[in-house]
């Protein structure tokens, strides 16, 4: 089988795994995790093949274009959120993941692979420097879903009378903490990124910053990540501005990262 | 067969239901006398307050016999007992028993007391020898479906007490109470309840006494922590994560500056107050503070009941799992029905054989001992031929749980 049709395999089963997890959401039976775990598992099985066969297909790691990055960054996210699971237990934390692995990975079907062969892309910088990037990004979505599940608790629990969300999410105090966790790890991973993304700069152009876009946008998410963890650190601020804080950082990622994407004429050299 | 002849909290009145409750004490003797008085080969007693029951096998029906019993047992006068009574044989018998052990059938559904008492019931059973294979095995067979259908659905998953209710919010505000501080202000019977659970969780107690400390010195003793004047109240509040307050006082004892000033002081650290005082202790605009979670007795009600939607949603899972399970009891149970029918069909066969000897040898007259042989053989081997297949395949279709076609090869072959 070539990639295309791994990945379209692996199109259907994050389709039926989004599908059972939004069930879990309505109808909250054990067995509809089950199944959406299991088909997102398999799926995920899939995903890989399709990634390593690429990348034979390819010559290169298969991480540029709009296909391959948006298939590697759904990867990476259904890792992250198959961690998280796996650790935590929480079902609802799946809820936006799984759906939005889906389409992304949906949009990858769409669009034909960009085949670019630059000699450059063949550096060992370039899959260490996306793994890094991919978590990092993966780890704070993970902390804007938590934070997006406190804040719908909180509601709830001020409501006085429980609806739906009061018995699908966790405790205030258990999205806190794995939100808490999410936001380090992600902090870890996206300041390696950056780091491994100024050696490369400074192993093909000789400088460490080039000026493109995505360096400002990482740098930019890498500000907002260092005052989230200083206002909690020093400032106590955990709960619901903490939770806030997560969404709103995820929220300028997105949008610069969309930004320094679609800004013309940019990363030819750099990735 | 299965019998079960009881009452219940949704069939009789509590003052009915405590006149003909068995005292633990003298089970064993009810026991004795149930078996010899109705005639039941086993037989089990579940006495709890909502309901009483006997569980018996008997070859008969002896429904009527056991409700004869239970009312003579306890001096009543059958027409008194016998509307509130029920009365299940077979089929609705091993429903019921099903039922009740995986709390269906009880007044709070899925409250986790009723398996104990069931599995003590067949265990005060055992000891005074009234259990039986059938028994044992609908005992078997009921207990393990209840737990499957309790872990496998919601049904006991959300507390609908209030103590309880007010334990889980806790737990869905702080996650584990490990090393979270209760305060009680005021000392009931409720908050007490809920302190208990908190503690058991891992959590450090203080108890506020107002005019009756020695009350609260006592309490705070039983759950480990310590007791301090209703005075200390703005420093007490400061420190505690769940405030549980119920006392007697007429008006606010809790009032929004006070809750103000703890919050100031906690940093944005949730705050979780709970009223079960009526009339109530906290001022209701205190839960407007940012970061308190105010709930009073009725807020808490409201979970509760929602709490219960919640598990009745799950019943309907629930029954499936055990209607599956009861479905394969009492297959199980006609399967054991296909072993007389075959002796029974070969005893039938060999009958008409001799009979149809009989009758030839009349016919023919004396027969050398040769002639006698190959006649006996020639008969026995068509019956044997005959019944050897029938009897292959009953036997595969018991095991395999298609038990359904006794009754019909009964019928076919007029047995």
């Amino acid at each position: 089988m070539d990639s295309r049709a791994y990945l379209l395999l692996t199109l259907f089963l994050y389709a039926v795994g989004a599908f059972h997890a939004l069930l879990f959401a309505v109808f909250r039976r054990t067995i509809l995790t089950t199944v959406s775990l299991t088909a997102t598992l398999l799926g995920f099985a899939f995903h890989t093949a399709a990634l390593s066969q690429r990348w034979t297909e390819a010559g290169h790691f298969p991480a540029l274009g709009l296909r391959d990055g948006a298939s590697f960054l759904a990867w990476a996210i259904v890792l992250v959120f198959l961690a998280v699971y796996v650790t935590t237990r929480v079902d609802a934390a799946s809820l936006f993941a799984y759906p939005f692995a889906f389409a992304l990975v949906f949009v990858a079907n769409l669009t034909p692979a960009s085949e670019r062969a630059d000699p450059v892309l063949r550096s060992l910088y370039l899959p260490i420097h996306l793994f890094l990037a991919v978590f990092g990004y993966g780890a704070l979505f993970a902390a804007f879903t938590m934070g997006v599940l406190y804040l719908f608790q909180e509601r709830e629990l001020l409501s006085r009378s429980p609806r739906r969300f009061y018995y699908l999410i966790p405790s205030l105090e258990r999205s806190d903490t794995i939100g808490w966790r999410s936001v380090l790890g992600g902090f870890g991973f996206l300041t390696l990124a950056i780091v491994t993304g100024l050696l490369w700069n400074h192993s093909l152009h000789g400088r460490y910053w080039t000026g493109d876009p995505k360096e400002w946008a990482a740098v930019a998410a890498w500000i907002i990540y260092v005052a989230i963890l200083v206002a909690r650190g020093r400032g106590g601020w955990g709960g619901r501005r903490a939770a806030w804080l997560a969404i709103a950082g995820f929220a300028v990622v997105v949008f610069t990262f969309t930004w320094a994407t679609l800004v013309p004429a940019v990363a030819v050299g750099g990735r | 067969m299965i019998v079960v002849v009881g009452l219940n909290h949704e069939t009789a009145p509590v003052a009915v239901r405590e006149a003909l409750a068995f005292p633990k004490e003298r089970l064993s003797e009810a026991l004795a006398r149930v078996r010899e008085e109705a005639g039941l080969g086993e037989a089990v007693i579940l006495s709890t307050c909502n309901r009483v029951e006997v569980y018996g096998r008997s070859t008969d029906s002896s429904v009527d016999a056991v409700a004869e019993f239970l009312a003579r047992y306890h001096s009543r006068r059958l027409e008194d007992v016998a509307p509130h009574l029920y009365r299940l044989e077979g089929e609705a018998a091993v429903r019921h028993a099903f039922r009740v052990a995986a709390s269906l059938d009880s007044m709070v559904m899925g409250e986790p007391q009723i398996l104990g008492q069931v599995k003590e019931a067949y265990e005060a059973a055992e000891r005074s020898g009234s259990l039986g294979s059938v028994l044992t095995a609908l005992r078997n067979r009921s207990v393990a479906a209840a737990k499957r259908a309790r872990t496998e659905t919601a049904i006991g998953r959300n507390a609908v007490s209030v103590s309880h209710v007010a334990v889980e919010l806790a737990r869905k505000i702080f996650g584990e109470l490990r090393e979270r501080s209760v305060l009680l202000v005021g000392a009931g019977k409720m908050s007490e309840v809920a302190a208990r659970q908190m503690v058991r969780d891992g959590a450090r107690a203080s108890v506020l006494g107002g005019r009756t400390f020695e009350k609260a010195e006592q309490l705070a003793a039983a759950l480990g922590g310590r007791a301090a004047p209703l005075e200390a109240l703005r420093a007490e509040l400061a420190r505690a994560d769940i405030v549980i307050s119920g006392t007697g006082a007429p008006g606010i004892v809790i009032r929004r500056e006070d809750v103000e000033a703890a919050q100031a002081a906690r940093r944005g650290r949730p705050l979780f107050l709970i009223d079960i005082a009526v009339p109530r202790d906290v001022a209701p605009d205190a839960g407007k503070v940012s970061g308190v979670f105010l709930y009073d007795l009725d807020d808490i009600k409201t979970v509760a009941e929602a709490n219960l939607r919640e598990r009745k949603k799950e019943a309907s899972a629930a029954e499936a799992i055990l209607e599956h399970e009861i479905r394969e009891f009492l297959e199980w149970r006609r399967s054991l029905e296909v072993v007389p029918l075959l002796v029974e069909l070969r005893r039938r066969a060999d009958e008409i054989r001799r009979t149809e000897i009989e009758k030839a040898r009349r016919r023919l007259g004396s027969l050398t001992p040769e002639q006698e042989k190959a006649l006996e053989a020639a008969t026995s081997a068509i019956v044997n031929k005959l019944l050897h297949e029938p009897t292959v395949q009953l036997k595969q279709m018991a095991g395999n749980g298609q038990p359904e076609h006794v009754g019909f090869i009964r019928k076919l072959f007029g047995l």
